[in-house]
């Protein structure tokens, strides 16, 4: 007699637990968006990574911003005028834009802002940018309410890229209450279409709509543009596993995963309710050498690996086929890649056994690095060791953890690795990340001071066509003198639920959810 | 008995410094770094210098071996270098959320495995036996990241009755709370069931072989009443022991279990530390572990009386 209402009972109970979160999926307007690890911290360009860019981009703006074809365009500014000696940058604000927390954007916003991340104690990223590096930034002087003036020691063409570079945060302008009083971040008060709502460590970080954005009449134009918030809040969702991220996505725990791996591209692509948006970033795959190393050090060495393997067929297996081979540093997607950057090595197997010959290489083995937390790496490490083989050179590979690899990097502690490297959006940038001086910098793997100068020159002048042509020359000396062998540029693929719409993936390779709604 | 806690307390002192200084030293001799880490591959060598200065890694080793030490004494576990928190509350919200999984887990896994070994050895290789040690092997082999998915597959995508991601506290929704944690401690209890079954019908049979379960069964009793009374208490002490082992293993980070429900348990602090090379985490959260380990042995002597009444804890 007692069991049915006991069991009823428990029904009772069971459907009153499982309630709210029906009633809550029904109601949503919270598009859910997978991250593979927490975010760092909210401060912008300081203690970061990719995932925390993503997420501060979402709520703070700077002067300037890419837009989709990675050119540099006005953002909190209107309009922005370089003097003609190039050191001096005069941006005027657009009046209308407010902080999250009701206040005008002001010229005294900016330069506190900029104080701030010129202040060594801010640990901002992109300090020795201004402090010297690319350009010292001598000035910011307001000259009224919604003018300021930026005066450099030199000119340079990277000045406003460098400004909106999403690893210095974009520069974001903050209000100075993001501060308190001890000096400490707390949560920023920017001036983005969303704001700070909750961040439960390890689990998420919540935004909630900017409801007095005021944004740019343009369309939505990479990181700069329209940038209307269409749903109430995003949460950006941890979620470590592939496996798991892979069933939220199917069961609509989560709305979006924007770099699914590819090799789940093909059975997700087979689920009804999904869809797929996919674009080449600028991040790089490479092969690298040491050519201080008394094997890579003889260019034959290297130009042997480079003919013996197929970067087509790399590219295809490690990417199911999604990204395209580039042997050049400059990334597909840039308007500066043009046929010229499109030559490269074709595979040449007797021609590599001839150079090894000659260069008297007698099957001493080679040590080459990889890491699985990028998993690209460790692939194309695998194949390029099977290639390697062919021709009699003799690869073993050593599987590390990224925090270690990055270490025997940083101290130029290898003779090849298969190294990911992360996205810069101008050919400069990415032509420095792999240049200069091994003396001060054993990271750099191109040490050659004429091409050193050929950069230089590049960064100073702000003429697409003069930097056109440095930029091929630099891309023909860099087959030449194999630095490192250029597999691919990343793509990425952004899985999400059909109901999700106006998402696009772009080349930086990080997720934009305004202008996103859901249905 | 509380002196004999008291000294027992006091043994844990030597060998938790043993354990910051071993732990000290190998997270550190472990390559990478966490600056260069944070600043990426274009870091620059100034700022990695100038970053290191301000988090106090350029200090000789020695000198913050003892300035750490000094602060860990008076509850001081420093700071997080990832994300700037305090270790201490840092390690407590997320050993919260391990803990109880843990906990509630080995309670139901010692419920069913002490009386499925018990049966097992009860009726020694009869097909009961051989069912429950198929079974009980079975449960062991399997991978728990394995198991955890499958459930997370069976219950949160097929059938949908659970959710798949996520956590939220019983202080916030204890209706949802109770929904995210099912999975994990099924799967924990179902791997824990293997190991704890086997050892508690390895030691059945071998409290079953002993002169005085022939008396009790020649006097009479019955065989519940033999089992019951005679055996299983005689039989628990081995498996309480292991429980006790069990205990301080899991409640140290169930890192698998926390990355594939996507729980922020203190496993995955841990690991997610050593891969930002976030050392006063890492070393924080060994150093708990290390605590936790020895008071739960410290628990399971204590208790261990209750269950055999030769062992004295004096």
């Amino acid at each position: 007699m007692l069991r049915r209402p006991a069991l009823a009972a428990a029904g009772i109970a069971a459907a009153a637990t499982l309630a709210p979160l029906c009633a809550a999926d029904a109601q949503n307007t919270t598009i859910r968006l997978r991250m593979k690890t927490d975010i760092r911290s909210t401060d912008p360009g300081t203690n970061r990574d990719g995932p925390t860019d993503g997420v501060v981009q979402h709520m703070v703006e700077g002067l300037v911003a890419f837009r989709e074809d990675t050119s540099v365009g006005p953002l909190l500014a209107e309009r922005y005028d370089v003097s003609a000696d190039g050191k001096t940058y005069t941006f005027t604000l657009r009046p209308d834009v407010r902080f999250h927390n009701g206040a005008p954007l002001t010229a005294d916003d900016v330069v506190w802002s900029w104080q701030r991340y010129l202040d060594a104690a801010t640990q901002w990223r992109c300090r020795p940018e201004f402090t010297g590096g690319l350009a010292k930034l001598e000035s910011i002087a307001k000259t009224d309410d919604h003018t300021v003036v930026f005066t450099f020691d030199r000119p340079s063409a990277l000045i406003p890229a460098t400004m909106a570079r999403v690893d210095c945060g974009g520069s974001g302008s903050t209000h100075r209450d993001s501060v308190g009083p001890d000096g400490k971040w707390r949560d920023p008060i920017g001036t983005g279409p969303f704001k700070m709502g909750e961040w439960r460590r390890g689990q998420h970080v919540e935004l909630v709509r900017f409801d007095q954005y005021a944004s740019r009449d343009e369309a939505r134009d990479g990181y700069t543009g329209g940038k209307k918030a269409a749903v109430d809040r995003i949460r950006f969702v941890v979620i470590p596993d592939a496996a798991a991220a892979k069933a939220a996505l199917m069961s609509g725990a989560s709305d979006i995963d924007p770099d699914i791996e590819p090799e789940d591209f093909a059975e997700l692509k087979a689920r009804p309710g999904l869809k797929f948006e996919s674009a080449t970033t600028m991040s790089m795959a490479t092969v690298i050498f040491q050519t201080r190393d008394k094997v890579m050090q003889d260019v034959r060495i290297r130009r042997a690996l480079a003919l013996a393997i197929d970067t087509a067929e790399i590219t295809d297996a490690v990417t199911a086929g999604t990204a395209k081979p580039n042997n050049s540093v400059i990334p597909i997607s840039s308007p500066y890649y043009t046929k010229v950057q499109a030559g490269g090595y074709t595979r040449d197997l007797a021609a590599a056994r001839k150079l090894l010959a000659e260069a008297g290489y007698g099957g001493q083995p080679i040590k080459l690095l990889a890491n699985k937390r990028f998993k690209s790496s460790f692939d194309v490490a695998v194949l390029v060791q099977a290639a390697a083989q062919q021709v009699g050179l003799k690869i073993d590979i050593e599987v590390l953890d990224w925090a270690t690899q990055l270490d025997r990097y940083t101290k130029g502690d290898f003779q090849i690795q298969s190294f990911p490297y992360s996205a810069r959006l101008d050919p400069a940038l990415s032509y420095e990340m792999v240049t200069g001086p091994k003396a001060t910098q054993p990271r750099k793997v191109w040490d050659n001071p004429e091409v050193e100068a050929i950069l230089r020159q590049s960064m100073q002048i702000a003429d697409r066509g003069k930097r056109q042509v440095l930029f091929d020359t630099l891309h023909r000396r860099q087959i030449e003198e194999l630095p490192l062998i250029m597999i691919y540029n990343e793509v990425q693929i952004a899985a999400m639920r059909t109901a999700l719409n106006g998402y696009k993936a772009w080349p930086t390779g990080q997720p934009r959810l305004w202008g996103v709604t859901l249905n | 008995m509380l002196s004999y806690v008291l000294r027992r307390l006091a043994f844990t002192i030597p060998t938790l410094l043993l354990v910051a200084m071993a732990v000290f030293t190998l997270v550190r001799l472990i390559p990478g770094d966490p600056v260069q880490l944070m600043l990426g591959d274009a870091a620059d060598p100034a700022q990695v210098t100038e970053m290191r200065r301000a988090l106090g890694l350029e200090e000789p080793l020695p000198v913050q071996f003892v300035l750490w030490l000094g602060k860990v004494a008076v509850g001081d576990l420093g700071k997080s270098i990832s994300n700037g928190l305090p270790v201490l509350p840092l390690m407590i919200e997320r050993f919260q959320v391990s803990g109880l999984i843990v906990l509630v887990a080995v309670f139901f896994a010692a419920l069913l495995a002490v009386p499925a070994g018990l049966l097992a050895a009860w009726r020694q290789n009869q097909p009961l036996d051989l069912a429950i040690v198929a079974g009980a092997t079975m449960l062991l082999s399997i991978p728990t990241f394995w198991l955890g998915l499958l459930l997370l597959l069976l219950f949160g995508l097929k059938l949908g009755w659970l959710p798949v991601v996520g956590y939220v506290p019983f202080s916030e929704n204890f209706g949802q709370a109770l929904l995210y944690i099912v999975l994990p401690i099924v799967t924990l209890t179902m791997v824990e069931i293997g190991v704890m079954t086997r050892m508690s019908r390895a030691a059945a049979i071998d409290v079953l072989r002993l002169d005085y379960v022939t008396h009790a069964r020649a006097k009479g009793l019955p065989e519940r009443r033999v089992l019951m009374r005679h055996v299983l208490p005689n039989a628990f002490a081995p498996t309480w022991t292991l429980i006790g082992l069990i205990l301080g293993h899991l409640l140290g980070g169930i890192a698998v279990l926390e990355t594939v429900f996507t729980l922020p348990g203190l496993g995955r602090l841990l690991v997610d530390s050593i891969f930002a090379r976030d050392y006063p985490v890492v070393q924080g959260c060994l150093l708990f572990t290390a605590l936790i380990y020895v008071l739960v042995n410290l628990v399971v002597d204590l208790c261990y009386p209750l269950f055999d009444p030769r062992v004295q804890a004096e």
